[in-house]
């Protein structure tokens, strides 16, 4: 601003100082908010430390979980097999699979980590090396018995804490640029990406920053909203990547897995059949020398942990997704797998015709499961010749390659490759290979909604960048400066949706949704994929970092340095006495406050935490019956989520689940159930109605008695006026009732 | 037995229908008690059944392995079944036919409609083009069903609509309205419009803590209707005078045709599962929970492989290329829907893709289209082309008016042209006339419609609304308007102008006049093309132009280029094969009729036909005729033959070789290592005449299962009464009208079909990549059957059934459960007035012999 006039100097000098402050203010803000936003601190304020954690006592596979945890924990690694692969080893054995999970016991807890094996980094002559990629750790209350299990923090290895550098530089608007790579110096303990155990205090974060932003910074002037609301955004999408890297990998672990298990069952099938015209004689036992795509030691974890980690990841995008219990697991988790395959397929059939029909060759590029999520467009330099072929570049978003002079003598990457009498690829000793010099073009995402996501034009690197910053800086620009708000400009609003509807409907490449998670996923699959070719590699590595748009991101090469380096902080970091153990004993003390507070009190003192930025966590004083009730409320809400699963699945119990195991989790409220919530009873109500079973329905009642709330109560009251006059079962509920009544504390 | 059945009337009023006035009156005659002894009499004869209820489940594209598989798998999680229901109800206490096949193609709209009536294939595809009027017969179309019903327009879907011109019946007919509560389906009768609000309020008004949470996590809005058509049907079950209830479920065929892994299919299965399990749980608490009956059925498999992406191959592209005809190309789904702006209006009209190649009539789409192509069912498409003397008429028009030929090309031109319009001529003046007569005895019935219909009464009781009167009469406004509508279009589009063209003569001729849109009839594709037009179709003027031969006349063969439709779409290929086990060739095989009378002359005496034939074609030295006969028992005998080399002269002399059996023949019978036919000598098996259901036996494990079949049913149009001019009594207007009728189903008779190869499909609309139906593969037609029931029903129990059942087999069976079958496939006396024929199905006697 600039004026002569002293009274508006003096005004304007108030504005700057008013600006200052809250720059300042913001600034403290962002330094105190954004070291742990993601998940509860790793420093939080330790009472008193906890005892030394023994990590060098080797311990036994847990044992067989029941029927619910089916595929189970079966043995998985211990720290002496551990050894073999510390994080800076480079190289690992040939036959070493492409996934495999290491678990570590430490004190009471048990630290999982998933390995990969990087294809794409073999050296000439060398094996693939191996980098740890993501860690979850195991609460287990140091027993054997998983029913009290609960999975806490989880590490993408490749998630780091900016450096003040990249948090400054992503504050600034309209950088939409990445700014190097954070050097791998720091041996404290990696921020872990969430924190599984604590997901609502995570959601009011959120809320709470999404007030601050609304109420606070956007109020103080232009360049704090729009370098607050930048920094933000940066933040956000720098997590989200790492989500996205962390669902593919346990996506495609868990894929693995299961083919490893269904091949597995064939084998036996084969060896067991007594087909006279199976090719595999009876007996003969069948040799896979292969390398294996996974190891053969069993997933580590269960395949409801799984669930959870994928489900919890997945929500974490959503505003409101900590509060979502487990019921919605699953379908969130199938929602998002199918979303995916139906991109990647369309996406993948899309690109092959538009290939055909422009002339061009089409390579998907697949993922260790096999998914194709990136595919390469190529142009065979044979072809070029043909000057008068027309080019439709929807779609494709790439320029006319019939018309550039620039191919016609280009001197860039090319690669011959060799092509059979049906076109497949085929390599030179095939006798009837046709060669082709192929000349790359673009390479494209394909988990990308509506159309393939461009990540790399080789002829024109800042093509695919413009189209990821048009959605940017449309938004930004609408946002940040002119305070534009889809709900409180009624012509905004109707302008936006009709851009976004004919841009989205035509398949216009601007105003898309992001390519965030193709680019996260590319450079997994870039790691992963030994098959492409180095030289191409780097082709694609060095324009890769051109499409970020995001300061706080790493190059692939610093991120794998990033996961040794993290990896081994968090190795000191479980072995050291004040370490992982004394943080998992301290969410547990913060977890035993419900036995010692009622609802008001727990709200302030969550109020407290995120205030703070997370920095106070209330804590209750550990003692052994606070262990115990810990103990039992994590086993009733285990039990508790079964049943509710169990009530909400079907109609008729028996029919749909092993009446046994429904017994078993009704047999745990009825001898534990006491504080048990509301829907532990609904959902024994349900199935009281909902089974036939004369042992499950006295099982109901015998839990609803000792449950014995409000909610349970009323659910014996409901079951007494439905069930028939004169029948046994109505006097036995009445009976419960009685008791429930009588003993019920006021 | 009146008395009863009055009973069961809602209003229990003598006057409250028809049907109870009838009854109650012959109730009170001496007459009427014999009658009713009589009756009583013959139903304790004919069936001692004891299923008074059916519900069917009816799945949309379910394969029965998948249904299989998974059910013999065990969940971890539960400890029970993937799918507990299926396993439960039909694997341990019902009865599945594990090789249950779709007759005819793998089409939803087809396949259902003999699932419904349990009658031959009348209709032949999602979507049917009348060539001579581009009247499209869209059978998927919901939504301007939903729009027409609204505005009182249309009562019944598209399809129902034509089944009930041919006089076949659908299942739900054999019940009074009151009697039966039927699901949105494509041979839906009435539409429950009250049900879209009841479903909306469900979903978004009653419960406000649900929908918060659905909004939060993402708002399913496919589930909105389905909901509550479950309810309604699990509501209706407490009505005792209801014995007939389906509900018709899409979701899985969705599911299946975005995506090919496993979890999603899983997941549409455990909805389905779920589905079935609460349906049946309300069978359970019903009143007649013992004597009900449940049916799972589905109209065809799906070609599905989690390895594989089904890749598209654009027909309509080819078709519009130069090397492909230059055609403007008429579908009835507009290309890239959800890439287009205009795929947001549900009323899609014809879509017609322009192509800038074509020869002779750039710029001209809107009014000359050449080519047709339904490519719905994905696997397969159907191909019309506009008749090739049109074309070449059309081209020597163009022509003359130039003004810039030699007089001796331009006689020559002349010449040329009153040649082929003789020839046309001859061909089709015959056909012109008994049009004319058709289109006349039309207009005297739609006269006698309209007076029929403004003496019915407009408004109605809630009483007659239950009985279905209303609709009746709407049904039968619905009638007028569409056959007015087929009038104005036969009469003015096509009639008009052909008989025009007709009149031209070399005395009148003055090429200028009339125009030549008032000769060639727009938007029309003329009679179908014979096979020597589809071998030598002119698809314009030769880079020369035209060319004399040296006595002066026209050289046609230079002047006018040729294509072979066969030879071109064989030939196909791509080059962007990525898949191991997809061949580069989008085309399987061709296939297409052949009328009797044109090749009885090649076939000798012993391969004589009693029908028209099949050519298969899949190369010069590739391709075999499909031979139907019916025996004096009417059981239906079929051959295969392989031949080579087919080819039809401009006299229309057909002409191939014989050839030996060998493998690689179109549908790969011989070589297929799970062909069920002696292996002594195969060859001579394979070459004799089997009546079909033995070569069902011997062929529905082989890769294409009962394609042979499936391709007689496709391509035959099967006697049906309202075709029938034949029957006796029958005025000369009343003979005409059925004539007209058979005329509109011949109409809608492709040029081609042409199959898709494994993992290939033609689906242009979007991309599939997850998997398709639509072939002849057993995968595809490898469908769903399943029955259970209550005590009373004699369902067995746990009993999995082997022996292969076509869609044919279905309506009977549920017939024949309850007791309204006689022995002879005969509906008993009660269906038969109602116009049920007698069912060419099997029953399936290992479900209801314990009835019969």
């Amino acid at each position: 601003m600039v004026t002569t006039d002293a009274g508006n100097r003096d005004g304007a000098n108030a504005h700057m100082l008013q600006a200052c402050l809250a720059a300042v203010l913001a600034a403290a803000i962002f330094l105190l908010g954004s070291i742990e936003s993601a998940a509860q601190s790793a420093t939080q304020l330790a009472l008193r430390p906890p005892a030394p954690a023994n990590t060098s006592e080797p311990t036994r596979a847990s044992p067989a979980p029941p029927a619910l945890e089916g595929g189970g924990r079966e043995d998985a690694k211990t720290l002496e097999d551990s050894s073999r692969t510390s994080p800076d080893s480079e190289s690992t054995a040939t036959t070493q699979p492409q996934l495999r999970v290491e678990r570590m016991p430490i004190a009471s807890v048990e630290l999982f980590t998933i390995f990969g094996r990087l294809d794409g980094r073999r050296a000439a002559g060398q094996p693939a090396p191996e980098i740890p990629l993501l860690s979850v750790v195991r609460d287990s209350l140091g027993d054997d018995n998983p029913e009290n299990d609960r999975l806490r923090y989880l590490w993408m290895l490749t998630y780091t804490r900016p450096t003040l550098v990249k948090r400054v530089l992503s504050a600034v608007p309209f950088l939409y640029q990445h700014v190097g790579n954070k050097t791998p110096t720091s041996s404290n303990a990696p921020a872990p990406l969430i924190d599984l155990a604590n997901t609502k205090r995570q959601t009011w974060n959120n809320l709470f920053w999404f007030g601050l932003q609304n109420g606070l910074f956007d109020s103080y002037g232009i360049p704090l909203k729009a370098a607050s609301r930048n920094y933000r955004r940066n933040a956000i999408d720098y997590r989200a990547a790492h989500v996205t890297q962390a669902l593919s990998i346990l996506s495609s672990y868990d894929n693995l897995r299961r083919r490893a298990r269904d091949e597995n069952e064939l084998l036996a099938s084969r060896q067991m059949s007594n087909d006279p015209e199976s090719s595999v004689p009876n007996g003969v036992p069948i040799a896979d020398v292969r390398a294996p795509l996974l190891a053969d030691f069993g997933p580590g974890f269960t395949p409801g942990e799984m669930l959870e980690m994928r489900a919890r990841l997945i929500l974490s995008s959503k505003l409101l997704g900590g509060l979502y219990g487990p019921d919605l697991f699953n379908f969130t988790v199938i929602k998002r797998s199918m979303a995916v395959t139906n991109s990647i397929g369309h996406n993948w059939e899309m690109l092959r015709q538009r290939a055909e029909t422009e002339g061009l060759y089409f390579q998907p590029l697949t993922m260790p499961d096999g998914t194709a999520t990136h595919a390469l467009l190529w142009i065979a330099k044979s072809d070029l010749f043909q000057t008068n072929r027309r080019f439709g570049d929807r779609f494709l978003n790439i320029s006319d390659p019939w018309k550039d002079q620039r191919l016609r003598n280009w001197t860039g990457y090319s690669q011959v490759r060799y092509f059979d009498q049906d076109n497949r690829p085929t390599n030179v000793s095939d006798p009837q290979a046709r060669p082709l010099e192929l000349i790359p073009l673009a390479l494209y995402g394909l988990d990308h909604k509506n159309i393939p996501g461009l990540l790399i034009d080789f002829r024109d690197t800042l093509n695919p960048k413009k189209r990821e910053l048009s959605r940017r800086f449309f938004r930004d620009l609408a946002k940040n400066v002119f305070s534009l708000s889809s709900f409180g400009n009624l012509p905004y609003f109707v302008g936006r949706k009709t851009f976004d509807f004919v841009t989205g409907r035509r398949g216009m490449d601007i105003n898309q949704p992001t390519r965030l998670t193709s680019y996260s996923e590319l450079k997994l699959m870039l790691s992963f994929n030994g098959t492409i070719d180095p030289g191409l590699r780097n082709e694609i590595e060095q324009r890769l970092e051109n499409v970020s748009l995001n300061p706080l991101t790493n190059d692939n090469q610093a991120e794998i340095q990033l996961a040794r380096r993290q990896y081994s902080a968090l190795l000191d970091f479980a072995r050291r006495p004040d370490g992982l153990a004394a943080k998992i004993e301290r969410d547990r003390r913060a977890e035993m406050t419900p036995f010692k507070h009622g609802s008001v009190s727990r709200f302030f003192f969550n109020l407290g935490n995120v205030l703070t930025f997370g920095r106070y966590v209330h804590r209750e004083q550990a003692t052994s019956e606070l262990s115990a009730r810990l103990d039992s409320a994590r086993v009733i809400r285990y039990h508790t989520n079964i049943l509710v699963e169990v009530a909400k699945s079907s109609p008729q119990t028996e029919v749909a689940w092993d009446i046994e195991m429904v017994r078993r989790s009704l047999r745990a409220l009825a001898d534990h159930g006491v504080g048990a919530s509301g829907s532990a009873a609904h959902a024994a109500a349900m199935i009281f109605r909902q089974t036939n079973d004369d042992e499950a329905r006295r099982l109901c009642l015998d839990a609803l008695y000792k449950i014995n709330n409000k909610n349970a109560r009323s659910e014996l009251v409901r079951l007494f006026r439905v069930e028939q006059p004169q029948s046994e079962w109505r006097a036995a509920i009445a009976d419960h009732l009685r008791k429930a009544v009588t003993e019920a504390v006021p | 037995m009146p008395e009863l059945q009055i009973a069961n009337c809602k209003l229990k009023n003598a006057n409250c229908c028809r049907r109870c006035f009838a009854l109650r009156r012959s109730a009170t005659s001496p007459e009427a008690f014999v009658l009713a002894i009589l009756f009583a009499l013959s139903l304790s004869i004919t069936a001692t059944a004891q299923t008074r209820r059916v519900v069917a489940i009816k799945v949309d594209g379910l394969p029965y392995e998948l249904v299989e598989r998974f059910a013999h798998e065990r969940d971890p999680l539960t400890g029970k079944s993937l799918l507990p229901w299926f396993d439960h109800i039909f694997f341990q206490n019902g009865t599945r036919i594990t090789n249950f096949y779709v007759r005819g193609m793998s089409l939803s709209a087809p396949s259902w409609s003999l699932i419904d009536t349990g009658q031959h294939l009348q209709i032949k595809g999602n979507v049917e083009f009348d060539r001579a009027t581009l009247y499209s017969y869209d059978y998927l179309a919901a939504m301007p069903f939903y729009a027409k019903q609204a505005l009182g327009r249309a009562v019944d879907m598209p399809g129902t609509e034509v089944l009930d011109t041919l006089g076949i019946h659908p299942l739900m007919d054999a019940y009074d309205n009151y009697e039966r509560l039927t699901s949105f389906q494509l041979y839906q009768r009435g539409a429950r419009l009250g049900t879209w609000q009841r479903a909306g309020e469900e979903r978004f008004v009653k419960d406000p803590k649900r929908l918060a949470t659905d909004i939060l996590v993402g708002l399913d809005m496919s589930d909105i209707v389905y909901n509550e058509l479950e309810r309604e049907l699990v509501e209706k079950l407490s009505d005792p005078r209801v014995r007939y209830l389906d509900l018709l479920t899409m979701k899985f065929d969705h599911a299946a045709h975005h995506n090919n892994d496993r979890d999603s299919h899983l997941f549409a299965l455990k909805q389905l599962d779920g589905l079935v399990g609460r349906v049946w749980t309300a069978i359970q608490k019903s009143a007649f929970a013992g004597e009900t009956a449940l049916v799972v059925v589905s109209d065809h498999g799906f070609n599905t492989d989690e390895r594989v992406f089904s890749q598209g191959f654009n027909l309509v592209k080819l078709l519009g290329s130069a090397g492909g005809g230059g055609h403007h190309v008429v579908t009835k789904r507009r290309l890239l829907l959800d890439y287009s702006i205009k795929g947001v209006y549900p009323f899609t009209p014809l879509v017609t893709t322009t192509t800038q190649q074509s020869y002779y009539l750039k710029g001209q789409s809107v009014d000359y289209p050449t080519a047709l192509l339904d490519f719905d069912g994905n696997e397969r498409a159907g191909l019309h082309l506009r008749n090739n003397d049109l074309n070449v008429l059309h081209l020597m028009l163009q022509q003359l008016q130039r003004q810039a030929l030699s007089p001796q090309l331009n006689q020559a031109l002349k010449d040329a042209f009153f040649a082929t319009l003789d020839r046309a001529r001859r061909r089709w003046q015959g056909d012109l006339d008994q049009l004319a007569d058709e289109l006349g005895a039309l207009h005297k019935d739609i006269q006698t419609q309209r007076e029929l219909w403004a003496r019915e009464p407009k408004q109605f009781t809630e009483a007659e609304k239950e009985m279905g009167k209303d609709d009746q009469v709407r049904r039968l406004y619905a009638r007028i308007l569409q056959l007015e509508k087929f009038e104005r279009r036969y009469q003015n589009d096509y009639l008009a102008p052909m008989k025009k063209l007709l009149s031209i003569s070399p005395q009148n001729f003055d090429p200028f006049v009339p125009k030549i849109e008032e000769v060639i009839p727009k938007n029309a594709m003329g009679l179908r093309n014979s096979i020597h037009d589809l071998q030598n179709y002119v698809v314009g003027l030769g880079r020369d132009g035209l060319v004399l031969k040296s006595d002066g006349s026209l050289d046609l063969e230079r002047s006018f280029p040729r294509l072979n439709y066969f030879d071109l779409l064989q030939r196909q290929t791509v080059r962007n094969n990525v898949q191991a086990g997809v061949s580069n060739h989008p085309v399987d095989f061709i296939a297409t009729r052949i009328p009797r009378e044109s090749i009885t002359t090649a076939l000798t005496a012993e391969l004589q036909p009693d029908d028209d034939v099949v050519w298969l074609y899949g190369g010069a030295d590739r391709q075999a005729l499909i031979l139907a006969r019916a025996e004096a028992a009417g059981q239906l005998q079929l051959r295969y033959l392989p031949i080579a080399n087919l080819t039809q002269d401009a006299q229309g002399l057909i002409r191939f070789d014989v050839t030996e059996w060998r493998p690689d023949l179109p549908l790969q019978i011989l070589e297929d290592p799970r062909l069920n036919a002696p292996r002594t000598d195969r060859v001579a098996w394979l070459s004799d005449w089997h009546p079909d259901v033995e070569w069902l036996r011997a062929l529905h494990k082989t890769q294409y299962s009962n394609g042979l079949i499936g391709l007689h049913e496709q391509f035959t149009i099967f006697p049906a009464p309202g075709i029938d001019a034949s029957e006796r009594g029958l005025s000369r207007d009343g003979q005409l009208l059925r004539q007209f009728c058979r005329r509109r189903r011949e109409a809608v008779q492709t040029d081609l079909l042409i199959m898709a190869n494994n993992h290939w499909n033609f689906d242009v609309r979007g991309f599939n990549p997850g998997g398709n139906h639509g072939s002849f593969f057993r995968i595809s037609t490898h469908s769903t059957l399943m029955f259970a029931g209550g005590e009373s029903t004699g369902i067995p129990r746990g009993l999995a059934v082997t022996e292969p059942y076509d869609s044919l087999s279905v309506v009977p069976t549920i017939l024949a459960l309850t007791g309204n079958l006689q022995s002879d496939n005969q509906p008993v006396e009660s269906l038969a007035k109602r116009g049920f024929l007698r069912f060419p199905g099997r029953v399936i006697p290992e479900v209801a012999n314990n009835v019969r």
